[in-house]
C-alpha cells in the first residue's frame, strides 16, 4: 500500500505497534484524571480528536462513511491483539469491538485501568467526526463495544454516557 | 480510541497539550509519575531488583519490539546503549510530527530519575536525529564514560559518519539523572 492509500495518517515501519505503549496511555489518563479531573480528561481527549487527528477528519470529510469504514479496518489492522469487525451500509459505519486491544493488554499485564477509559472512544471519536458533519455513539465498553458513525443529520439521541461501561481488571 | 500503533505521535502531542496547560513542571511531573512510575513500573522493578541483568531484560524485549535499531554492550560494571536508528523519533520525523520543543527530553525524564532511585548515574548523549548512546554506572563507580569504541567497537554510534549531523545542537548528559542536567554544543 503506497503511504498516499493508506487510510491512516501516520504511518510506521513496522506492522503492528508495540502492546506495552497502552500501559503508558493508560498511565497519561490516569495523570490527567488526578491532575485536572473528569472535565479536564475529556477537555485532553477532545483536543487530541480536534487537533492530532485532524488529518482523520480531512480525510472523513472528503470520502465520508467509506472512507470511516477504511479508516477503523486499517486501525485495528495495526493494534496487536484486537479482534473487531467492520460493517457499513449507507447510512452508518459500526465498529464491533469484540476483543479490545487495550483493556485486554492491560488486564494481561496485570494494571489498574482508569474506570472512564472506554470514555476515550466517544469524546475523540466525536471530536473527529463533528468537523466531518459526522457523530458517534458507543455501547459498551470494558472489553468489547460497538461503535456507531453516522451522519450528524440523522440526529440521533445524545450519547448517553451510561451506556458506555466503567473499565476493570 | 488511541492505538499504539502511532502512539509516539500522540505522545509527543501530549507533552505540548501538557506545557500549555502547566508549563515545563508539569511535563517534568508527567514523565516522573504517569510515564516512570506507574507506565514503566516494570522497568524499575526489574532493574532496582537485577541491576545489569534487569537492564539487559528490560530493554532487550522492548526496543525489539518498537523495532528499534540499536545494540546493547554490558559488562559486570556499565551497561551501554547504541542506538543509531530511534523507533520514536523516527516515528515523528518520518510523520513530520513536531510539537514540542524537544521530543528527546523525554527518555532522561523518565529513565534518568528511575535510575536514580535505584543508584545508578547516567552518561548520554543525543542528535536529535534519532541516534543517541547510553552509559549507566553505579553512583559509586567514578568511572568516565568510554572513548569511541571502547566499549562497544564497531557498534559504537559516535563511529557513524551521521553522527553529528550539520547545524544541529547536540544534548550531553555527565554522571547525571535529571532531564534539565544536560550541557548543548552546536555541530559544525
Amino acid at each position: 500500500m503506497t503511504p498516499s492509500a493508506n487510510p491512516l495518517p501516520y504511518t510506521d515501519t513496522k506492522p503492528v505497534g508495540a502492546a506495552d505503549f497502552y500501559f503508558a496511555i493508560n498511565a497519561t489518563f490516569r495523570f490527567i484524571l488526578n491532575k485536572s479531573g473528569i472535565e479536564g480528561l475529556r477537555r485532553y481527549w477532545t483536543d487530541l480528536g480536534a487537533r492530532y487527528f485532524a488529518p482523520v477528519t480531512a480525510r472523513w470529510s472528503a470520502g465520508g462513511l467509506p472512507a470511516v469504514a477504511e479508516y477503523w479496518r486499517a486501525f485495528f489492522a495495526a493494534e496487536p491483539g484486537s479482534d473487531v469487525e467492520v460493517s457499513a451500509d449507507n447510512a452508518s459505519v459500526t465498529v464491533n469491538v469484540r476483543v479490545c486491544p487495550a483493556i485486554a493488554h492491560l488486564r494481561k499485564g496485570g494494571r489498574e485501568i482508569v474506570p472512564c477509559f472506554c470514555q476515550q472512544c466517544y469524546f475523540i471519536g466525536e471530536a473527529m467526526a463533528a468537523p466531518a458533519g459526522l457523530t458517534v455513539r458507543v455501547e459498551g465498553g470494558n472489553g468489547s463495544c460497538r461503535q456507531t458513525f453516522l451522519s450528524r443529520n440523522a440526529a440521533p439521541a445524545p450519547q448517553d454516557l451510561a451506556c458506555i461501561k466503567e473499565a476493570s481488571c | 480510541m488511541l492505538g499504539c500503533y502511532d502512539f509516539c505521535g500522540h505522545y509527543e502531542w501530549t507533552f505540548e497539550w501538557l506545557r500549555q496547560q502547566g508549563g515545563e513542571p508539569l511535563v517534568r511531573t508527567y514523565w516522573d509519575e504517569a510515564i516512570r512510575r506507574d507506565s514503566q513500573r516494570h522497568a524499575a522493578a526489574l532493574i532496582a531488583a537485577k541491576g545489569i541483568e534487569g537492564m539487559k531484560e528490560y530493554w532487550g524485549h522492548t526496543l525489539a519490539d518498537e523495532g528499534a535499531g540499536y545494540h546493547c554492550t554490558a559488562t559486570d560494571a556499565v551497561y551501554r546503549i547504541d542506538m543509531f536508528a530511534c523507533p520514536s523519533k523516527g516515528f515523528l520525523t518520518r510523520n513530520g510530527l513536531r510539537q514540542y520543543h524537544d521530543y528527546c527530553d523525554h527518555c532522561m525524564g523518565w529513565i534518568g530519575l528511575l535510575l536514580k532511585e535505584c543508584n545508578w548515574v547516567v552518561d548520554h548523549e543525543h542528535n536529535h536525529c534519532g541516534q543517541c548512546w547510553w552509559e549507566l554506572r553505579r553512583t559509586d563507580d567514578p568511572t568516565p564514560p568510554s572513548k569511541p569504541s571502547e566499549l562497544s567497537g564497531e557498534h559504537d554510534v559516535r563511529k557513524r559518519a551521521d553522527w553529528l549531523p550539520p547545524h544541529e545542537t547536540m544534548d550531553v548528559y555527565e554522571r547525571a539523572n535529571d532531564p534539565d542536567d544536560k550541557k548543548t554544543r552546536k555541530t559544525g
